[in-house]
């Protein structure tokens, strides 16, 4: 898409525009999925397992069935068909045989109110052979572990045949990934300075505020609607189709207001087909909501990974290498955890310039938690442990840390070694304005200084930047969005995109959007997103890719419309449909702005007359990236962004506790569209970043959650909040619409990392494990912290 | 499914004493702890469910000849609103106003922090320290007596006081502190209040400008139930506030305290908080 | 054999007369008996304020009260709050300033934030973070949202 000048005083982008649905949300009157109830619907209610790992010698549900208001109880007994969800295909809804985790679902119920329901779980009885658990990925990988996918999964398809749909893993190695660029062993040779570390990125969890639900009816000719907060209802419509052994065609998803999404409903889990079982045996709708417990306990969480790095630089400080081994605790199946290293890949190969690289990943199987799709999806834990380096080795060389960084810092037009072309790029200014206005380089020299006073309250200044796409990700067979646009006989738009809303605002852009191109008001436009039986295709909200494509595509449909609109002026006026334009809702002469016709006139006597048209246009965008190859190389998205964030921290010596202050972040958004909108995304994104650095903790113990509720896990509160200064840094992407780029991730992605910076820099201690709680802390500063091992068995 | 046969509501102290006769009641008034303890399983209700947020003489702030009298059922947002308890009550005020939310404080009522008997209950730290009784009512015989007991014999572990089950607390009762009587009050935490003590400290004595007398320490979340620290209480008494004496007093905690690794913090970590909390408390005092 | 409680009340302005389980929650009570479904449940334990009401002028989660607590009371909840002139300036100076992204905490937090201010008309920015300590907000990091409430004061 074309990039226009950025335009004068009328113009909707980088304004301050309010959310469509936000009067109907602080309202209270916006229906959750939590909020809609269906005539004659059940409530379900999941037993789940009471061991990590056993083997299931019965399961009685008799009792359960018995009981009055209790319509259905279903195991994997009564689903012979049943089919595995996940990327790897390893998970099977209801398990059967053998349970691999405490989240495991057995069985279900469905009755006529959810204390029937849970009271009808209490007497389902089930006999268990406990076997050894396996509580972290080193003990999986020992000899004599045992296999927790021993044997292939193997089901049976509705004619009868049978399907091996997930091969044996006798070594618990659910997934491997292998990058290298350029030549490790010159990169080990040409360098002055290595640092070599060992990090921990810990488990933490999306706690979106609105749990997670799901609603299941069948019509009566079977089809069936999902009421369902899935991030991309199209993939899934296709998903549901396979392990339903239905026809896609036949699955309508319906996604109401979604409260938070953060990418926990980018995979399926077994919560929605076990919901839809229920709909299908009973012939009812079927409801099915978690309890905030339960959230904790049977959500996907963030990838935890254990990470060795080492990396290099001479000693004018280019960088040389990094070499890199992770081992990803894939937990009990495989969901997007496992697949977080073809992000992580990226930063390690392309967040500075680095010429030699070398990357190698398992996911391990576990009795633990399985992790799924998470803000920032891997780049939060790479970031982490690049931008520790970063600082080593500028002070292993003497150099100053910013110099040090902007010595490495791309430029626009550079194409990395594994293929990313940095089109747009505005890296060096996101570290120069970052760094000026945080203070950087004076209060970094001057702390130091500090280290060593007599005050138990040291002060720190820390930086880290990131990168992460902007314009989409090819990692589906398309990247693509459509729209569908109409213009009614009063100028209304409605505008039906593919693309979901999730609370950030999409829906709101790509109304500017399309108001900029027709030259209308914001009230002038209804947008559809939320219907799979109506709206186009759209791969899905991930990646933050959003704004990007079904903003392209939203844009694509609108000058169809206004090229139509303007053929028909210069129809009508006499003239070429280039000397007109659309502006304040009126078609004008683009020479002098003299308004001829209102534009609802203009599409009446369109309709009205001989020509009997209406204006419905249609425009599918697919960027122009590429997908990568075996080797995982290729321009995966069509524009990248970068962030770097400076944070001031205060230490308190005697407690450890670290308040994190002040953040001043500058971020490569390519172009400002809703200035309100965007400030809420970075606010929001630091704020999480704030959360994964010093307070949140999941804490997994003998494949047990210690802590599934709010009093024990921490979200930062309002008062904890730090100072947020934002510096949009506007490049101008000549993709992007109206030069614009994803943001969605980026604000989240590298304040742990500045975070970890800024307390070496108050304390001169450099702790490698998250989270920074004030027992670790002070654990650190009084030697009495244990770093983490690499003891992986090879 | 519950098994509550009966709800009472009654109006008056009498009232509700005479619905504790029989036993196999369970109380409710703010509904803060019980609610979540009854739906995790943790508390089971009784046959009746007596809720006594209607007797509103349990209600008030009151001085008294002697000292002050709290009314079970003043909420922590009342102590917290109160000037008598700012003023007089410092370390009872800044429990009040570090204690879980605003809309919890609206709710939750001293007598229910004291009879939750948590070993980190946050407004037991600073009673204790100001040697609060608590006052038990009851009506065996048909007439209505009541009993004090000392907050330290009342608690006797976690979740457990000596209130028998035909008692109701009443209020809780303390000495106004002598003059010149200072108080503190800190609890650990990386946020202002909606946190469960890792630890929590209350300190009191006179300060004359140089020597500390009437010692009073108490220390929360480092033992069964909040108590006293004897050994740091001996350690400052008469003593001049000089930093060999807080770094004693620091250091006389550990001989008090038996702190326990949970999943909020190790036992060495609330050893460690303790000792440095007290020596800032300590200074702090000794400041001015 | 469970006893059932016979509660009388205002909710929103309106007098109200409903029999509840005696240990059924005011959370439960609103959204499943009544179905006022603008409060929301988002924890079930007091730690996040998504269930916020009003009883007696002052807030607390609902879902730890006692549904037949309500008897005699005066209950409000966010939709008792369309027709109040603060109420309105609060979801105006909300919507104006961003403070909404996916929206499922905001009820509870306008409910809060009309608390405070009409207890501390004059509240500042520390007195209004404190104020809505026990509200929890994934999506906006709360900077907007205290934006939007001290906001809202000034334009008494």
């Amino acid at each position: 898409m074309s990039v226009r000048e950025k335009a004068s005083g009328d113009t909707l982008i980088g304004k301050r525009i309010p959310k469509m649905d936000a009067p109907q949300k602080a309202s209270g009157k916006t229906r959750y999925v939590h909020d809609i109830d269906l005539p004659g619907q059940l409530h379900a209610k999941i037993l789940r397992s009471a061991h990590a790992h056993a083997r299931i010698r019965s399961i009685d549900v008799s009792e359960a069935r018995r009981l009055p208001g209790v319509h259905a109880v279903i195991t994997a007994d009564d689903l012979p068909f049943q089919r595995p969800i996940g990327v790897a295909k390893d998970h099977l809804p209801l398990k059967r045989d053998r349970v691999r985790s405490f989240r495991d679902e057995i069985a279900a119920v469905a009755a006529d109110t959810e204390e029937i329901a849970e009271a009808a779980l209490k007497l389902i009885k089930v006999d268990y052979e406990p076997l050894p658990v396996l509580a972290t990925a080193e003990e999986a990988l020992r000899p004599g572990a045992p296999a927790l996918h021993g044997e292939d999964l193997v089901c049976v398809n509705h004619n009868g045949t049978t399907e091996v749909v997930h091969r044996a893993a006798p070594n618990n190695v659910a997934m491997t990934f292998d990058y290298d660029q350029g030549d490790i062993a010159s990169g080990i040779a040409e360098s002055d300075a290595i640092v070599e570390d060992v990090f921990w990125l810990h488990y933490v969890t999306h706690c979106c505020m609105g749990v997670s639900g799901v609603i299941a009816e069948f019509d009566s000719n079977g089809n069936l609607t999902l009421y369902s907060n899935s991030q991309v209802p199209f993939l899934h419509r296709r998903e549901f189709g396979e392990l339903l052994g239905m026809d896609p065609g036949r699955i309508r998803i319906i996604q109401p207001p979604i409260g938070g999404g953060f990418g926990s409903k980018l995979d399926i889990y077994p919560f929605e087909p076990i919901a839809i079982y229920l709909a299908q045996i009973t012939r009812r709708p079927v409801k099915l909501v978690f309890t905030r417990e339960e959230e904790f306990v049977a959500s996907p969480t963030r990838q935890p990974v254990l990470l060795k790095m080492r990396s290099g630089c001479t000693r004018d400080g280019v960088l040389t290498f990094r070499d890199v081994e992770t081992v990803h605790d894939n937990g009990a199946y495989t969901s997007w955890g496992a697949t977080t290293p073809f992000v992580m890949m990226q930063t390690i190969s392309s967040l500075y310039r680095v010429p030699n690289c070398k990357y190698h990943t398992r996911a391990i199987y576990s009795n633990n938690p399985y992790a799924g799709s998470f803000r920032g999806y891997g780049n939060l834990q790479a970031t982490f442990a690049v931008e520790a380096h970063m600082d080593r080795l500028a002070e292993m060389i003497g150099m100053d840390p910013l110099e040090f960084r902007l010595k490495n810092a791309q430029d626009p037009g550079e194409v990395t070694p594994q293929g990313m072309n940095f089109k747009s790029c505005g890296f060096k200014d996101c570290l120069t304005i970052a760094a000026e206005r945080g203070e950087y380089q004076r209060k970094h020299r001057a702390n130091i200084a500090r280290r060593s006073d007599a005050d138990p309250i040291k002060r720190g200044v820390g930086m880290a930047s990131m990168l992460h796409v902007g314009g989409g990700a090819k990692i589906y067979q398309s990247d693509g969005c459509g729209t569908i646009l109409k213009l009614d006989d009063f100028a209304h738009v409605t505008l039906i995109t593919g693309a979901s809303e999730i609370g950030q605002g999409s829906e709101t852009v790509l109304a500017q959007l399309v108001c900029e191109e027709l030259g209308l008001s914001l009230s002038s436009v209804t947008v559809v997103n939320n219907d799979t039986d109506i709206t186009p295709w759209d791969v899905g909200v991930h990646a933050s890719r959003t704004t990007f494509i079904a903003g392209n595509s939203a844009i694509g449909a609108a000058r169809k419309a206004k090229d139509k609109i303007l053929a028909a002026a210069a129809v009508k006026f006499d003239g070429k449909a280039d000397a007109y334009d659309l502006k304040g809702g009126a078609v004008v002469e683009r020479a002098t702005g003299r308004k001829l016709i209102e534009i609802d006139r203009l599409i009446r006597s369109l309709h009205f007359s001989e020509k009997a048209e209406l204006v419905m246009t249609t425009f599918y965008y697919e960027p122009p990236s590429q997908h990568q190859d075996k080797k995982f190389k290729g321009d995966v998205s069509a524009a990248y962004a970068w962030a770097t964030q400076v944070v001031e921290v205060e230490v308190d010596t005697r407690t450890g506790i670290v308040r994190l202050l002040k953040v001043n972040a500058a971020h490569d958004v390519g172009r400002v569209i809703n200035r309100l909108g965007i400030e809420g995304q970075i606010e929001g994104g630091i704020v999480m970043g704030h959360g994964y650095a010093l307070t949140e903790d999941l804490i997994v113990d003998h494949a047990a959650i210690r802590n599934p509720n709010f009093r024990d896990y921490k979200l930062v509160t309002a008062p904890e909040i730090p100072e947020i200064d934002i510096t949009f840094i506007e490049t101008m992407d000549g993709e992007g619409p109206q030069g614009a780029k994803g943001v969605g991730e980026a604000p989240a992605i590298c304040v742990a990392a500045a975070v970890a910076n800024a307390i070496y820099n108050a304390t001169g201690v450099r702790i490698t494990a998250l989270p920074f709680t004030p027992e670790r802390v002070y654990r650190a500063l009084h030697g009495a912290l244990q770093s983490p091992a690499w003891d992986v068995p090879t | 499914m519950t098994n509550v046969e009966r709800y009472l509501a009654p109006r008056s102290l009498s009232e509700a004493a005479e619905g504790l006769r029989d036993g196999n009641v369970t109380i409710l008034a703010g509904g803060t702890d019980l609610m979540p303890q009854s739906k995790s399983g943790k508390a089971k209700f009784g046959a009746c469910l007596m809720n006594i947020r209607r007797v509103d003489e349990l209600r008030q702030i009151l001085r008294t000849a002697a000292g002050f009298r709290i009314g079970a059922l003043t909420t922590i947002a009342e102590l917290r609103d109160s000037p008598e308890i700012r003023n007089d009550l410092p370390a009872l005020w800044q429990a009040s106003d570090h204690f879980a939310s605003d809309q919890i404080r609206n709710a939750a009522t001293i007598g229910g922090n004291l009879s939750n008997a948590s070993p980190a209950g946050d407004t037991l730290v600073p009673l204790l320290m100001f040697g609060a009784r608590v006052v038990l009512a009851s009506k065996p015989n048909g007439t209505l007596q009541t009993r004090s007991v000392p907050l330290a014999e009342f608690l006797l572990g976690p979740g457990k006081t000596s209130r028998k089950p035909n008692e109701l607390l009443a209020a809780v009762e303390m000495d106004a502190p002598p003059p010149g009587f200072i108080s503190r009050f800190f609890k650990f935490g990386t946020r202002p209040a909606l946190d469960i003590s890792t630890i929590s400290i209350a300190l009191g004595a006179v300060h004359d400008g140089e020597r500390l007398r009437d010692v009073r320490v108490a220390i929360g979340a480092v033992a069964p139930t909040v108590i006293r620290a004897p050994h740091v209480e001996e350690a400052l008494e008469g003593k001049a506030l000089d930093s060999a004496t807080i770094a004693a007093a620091a250091t006389a905690a550990g001989r008090d305290i038996r702190p326990i690794s949970d999943v909020r913090a190790s036992d060495w970590y609330r050893r460690e908080l303790v000792h440095n909390m007290l020596e800032r408390m300590l200074s702090h005092v000794g400041h001015g | 054999m469970s006893a059932m409680v016979d509660v009388a009340f205002r909710l929103n302005g309106v007098h109200r007369s409903l029999r509840v389980p005696p240990t059924m929650s005011m959370l439960e009570m609103l959204r499943d008996a009544i179905g006022l479904t603008g409060t929301k449940y988002g924890c079930g334990e007091g730690e996040c304020g998504a269930c916020t009401i009003q009883v007696d002028g002052a807030t607390i989660n609902s879902c730890l009260m006692f549904a037949a607590d309500c008897d005699g009371r005066d209950v409000v909840t966010i939709e008792g709050l369309a027709t109040d002139a603060l109420g309105e300036k609060l979801r105006q100076s909300f919507v104006e300033h961003g403070a909404v992204q996916c929206g499922f905490c905001t009820p509870g937090f306008v409910m809060q934030a009309h608390h405070v201010l009409k207890k501390i008309p004059d509240a500042d920015v520390e007195q209004i973070r404190r104020g809505v300590e026990g509200n929890l907000c994934r999506c906006t990091g709360y900077k907007k949202i205290v934006e939007a409430i001290s906001a809202a004061e000034d334009a008494r």
